[in-house]
């Protein structure tokens, strides 16, 4: 690919000609140091990450902490992230990742092992399933910074009326469905709305399918589809939600915000989606609010119930920071208990310590956060190997082509784990 | 200095440039090509063709292949048809050519990202404008295998067929229009004018068009990767898209770099024969 290179290096020239013209920070010993903080823009009503800055800079003096916003896009922060971590110095110390990506840049020798730094019982503060993913080969490379779980969304009015509860196996979640369908007499009401795009929310939903049912993608060895019986049963699940219409045949275009939006206008009855959609949800103008439930992931008939995906970022420190031991401690403040307070108030999101899900002052807030506290225990990480992301693009046109009825489950468990076990090899060797 | 070496001097800040920032990377990358490097799990040795020799048998890349080379003439010639049409109309049109113009430009000057999340809105199932137009069916656009390759070309025919057209209608204007009043004297008119004067003319002008067309959309991107992530079930992955996945999101650097020299052949390839085409009009011109 000729482009990219090209503009690659035309980037490295610019880059190189403001080297040369003294854009360099001065390594002086007693001089004030500036630390650099990459993190993509915090959302929500108040952005608290600038005011965590300035309390750390009061805290330490001659410290001057500069944030650097990252693109918008999962995959150009992941690839802005290569390209400086490859290259050589990056221009950063602490950065954000996507939990998905921490074991990979750990094996890459891209972050700090934190291991020295961070006190076991400052670990174990996180959910577990949180630092799971920031462990590797005993060492820990990264904190968890916020969290994220997969959760049903139901109409709380739409159940009232037809005497129902939240539903705990999917067989019930499809008999709701019909039962109310058949009620409304709404040609516009969909059943259950969940993200079938051929994109990593699609494996998530997937992942998702195969521990509702008690199976999983790998084995402890690092083998696929362990048990190809269970995992068959689980997409072949997914494929009959949308033969059946209990989903709309468009999940199979589906991505967080266009299955959100349909919800959020009272037109679906049941959504999988993560937290953030709540607060959507109960916006003043929201055509949903006070209607909206949150109940745990229903169950197939292997699995359990609540068997969700867990997400969210981490901070990490980069491995060539000239200033190690304050890169670590700006990442130990702002993975703290009062930064990650201060976080879940000004921003819509959820924090990666238990503890705080039970804090009297957060919950009066954000009523919700008792709620999802055993939602998030139950959650599952990813598979947590450094070949994640190869793992997940090379499965996802499978299970998409599954889920559109190109190939039967069967058919997409072969051919993906003859794919996954070229993988491997490839890599072992 | 003999006015040859002075020549060779101006020329070397341009030949130099083009040297460091295309035929160095160029070179690099096939270099790469023949290794298996993958930075993370420190993987770096000598591969040979074995690239090339897997890639000869991936059924994801066959079908990469299929679905760049399908977009590729589906949606050049469809742009170069309507974008030709486009400018016949302008010409032909009495008032308000300049707000047509404009409105031409805008589709062309919105950043692609822009039109594919635009597109994105305009073809969701159940809120989408498209299907509202078709009275609610909720025809899934992007979500079946049959229709999302469409989708995208059709997509894409917005966005650059006012392209063509701003080309072709810049041509036209410089036809004398004595030469088909002497035309009309002559008894010729409507479409043997077309066909004796205004096609000859434009020809030209549409073949260098024909081939930025083909050389953007060999290496189709944005479109794909903003609307289906190159599904479903693969259905939209072009070449480059395969590249982007297996250099920068899995960073197979050597097996992403292989489809990159496929990609880059395959451009050189459609360029000479087009630039040999166009080159035989100018001789015989």
């Amino acid at each position: 690919m000729a482009p990219r290179p090209a503009r690659a290096a035309a980037a490295l020239v610019v880059l190189l000609v403001l080297l040369a013209t003294g854009c360099r920070e001065r390594p002086s010993a007693d001089g004030p140091v500036t630390l650099v903080f990459k993190h993509a823009k915090i959302l929500g009503p108040a952005d608290p990450v600038p005011g965590l800055l300035r309390r750390f800079e009061a805290e330490h003096p001659g410290v001057r902490v500069q944030s650097e916003a990252l693109t918008w896009s999962s995959d150009e922060q992941h690839q802005f992230y290569v390209i400086n971590l490859e290259g050589g110095s990056p221009p950063f110390d602490v950065m954000m990742l996507d939990v998905i990506w921490v074991p990979e840049f750990a094996r890459a020798g891209w972050i700090l092992d934190l291991t020295p730094f961070v006190p076991v019982a400052e670990r174990d503060a996180h959910f577990a399933s949180a630092i799971e993913p920031a462990v590797q080969d005993g060492r820990l490379w990264a904190l968890p910074w916020f969290m994220n779980v997969g959760l049903l969304y139901y109409r709380k009015d739409l159940l009232a009326k037809y005497g129902l509860a939240p539903p705990r196996t999917y067989d019930e979640l499809i008999r709701q469905v019909r039962l109310i369908q058949a009620g409304e007499r709404d040609r516009r009401l969909d059943g259950y709305l969940w993200q079938g795009k051929q994109y990593e929310g699609g494996m998530v939903n997937v992942l998702e399918a195969l521990w509702a049912n008690g199976t999983r993608l790998l084995d402890e060895t690092g083998r696929p589809f362990p048990e190809p019986e269970r995992a068959r049963e689980s997409l072949a699940f997914l494929r009959s939600l949308i033969v059946s219409g209990v989903s709309p045949a468009w999940v199979t275009a589906g991505d967080e915000e266009l299955t959100r939006r349909p919800f959020g206008d009272g037109r679906a009855i049941f959504l999988r989606s993560w937290p953030y959609a709540l607060d959507l949800f109960e916006l003043p103008d929201s055509r949903v609010r006070g209607r909206v439930g949150v109940a745990p992931l229903p169950r197939l008939p292997h699995g359990t119930v609540g068997a969700a995906s867990t997400g969210g970022a981490h901070l990490a420190v980069s491995a060539r920071t000239r200033h190690p031991a304050l890169a670590v401690e700006l990442m130990r403040f702002l993975t703290g208990e009062a930064a990650q307070r201060a976080m879940t108030e000004g921003a819509a999101l959820r924090p990666s310590r238990p503890a705080l899900y039970r804090d009297a002052r957060l919950v009066a807030r954000d009523p919700t956060l008792p709620a999802l506290l055993p939602l998030i225990l139950k959650g599952h990480p990813r598979p947590v190997t450094p070949y994640y992301l190869m793992l997940s693009t090379t499965l996802q046109p499978e299970f998409s082509a599954v889920l559109v009825g190109r190939k039967s489950p069967e058919r997409a468990i072969r051919d993906g784990a003859a794919q996954v076990e070229h993988l491997q090899q490839s890599l072992a060797r | 200095m003999s006015d040859r070496r002075l020549g060779w001097l101006l020329l070397a800040p341009a030949l130099a440039l083009l040297g460091g920032l295309t035929v160095y990377p160029a070179i690099w990358v096939i270099w790469l090509s023949l290794q298996y490097r993958i930075p993370v799990f420190s993987i770096s040795r000598w591969a040979g063709l074995a690239h090339y020799a897997f890639l000869a048998v991936d059924a994801r890349f066959w079908s990469a292949a299929g679905v760049t080379a399908v977009f590729t003439v589906a949606s050049v010639a469809l742009e170069c048809g309507l974008g030709l049409g486009m400018a016949l109309g302008l010409r032909g049109q009495r008032h308000g050519r300049r707000a047509a113009v404009a409105l031409l430009l805008l589709s062309w000057a919105l950043p692609s990202v822009v039109t594919a999340k635009m597109f994105e809105w305009l073809y969701h199932p159940a809120g989408g404008l498209v299907n509202f137009l078709l009275g609610g069916r909720p025809v899934n656009w992007l979500g079946d295998p049959a229709l999302a390759l469409p989708s995208l070309i059709a997509a894409d025919v917005w966005r650059t067929a006012p392209f063509v057209a701003l080309l072709c209608y810049a041509r036209l204007l410089t036809i004398p229009a004595e030469l088909y009043e002497a035309a009309e004297v002559d008894g010729a008119a409507g479409v043997q004018a077309f066909a004796r004067i205004t096609w000859p003319l434009v020809r030209p002008i549409l073949l260098v068009t024909l081939l930025f067309r083909t050389l953007d959309a060999l290496r189709a991107f944005d479109l794909m990767f903003v609307l289906t992530g190159g599904g479903p079930a693969g259905t939209t992955e072009t070449l480059t898209v395969y590249a982007y996945r297996a250099l920068f999101q899995t960073l197979q650097v050597g097996f992403g770099s292989a489809i990159g020299v496929v990609v880059f052949a395959l451009v050189m390839v459609v360029a000479v024969g087009y630039l040999r085409l166009i080159g035989r009009q100018e001789a015989s011109a």
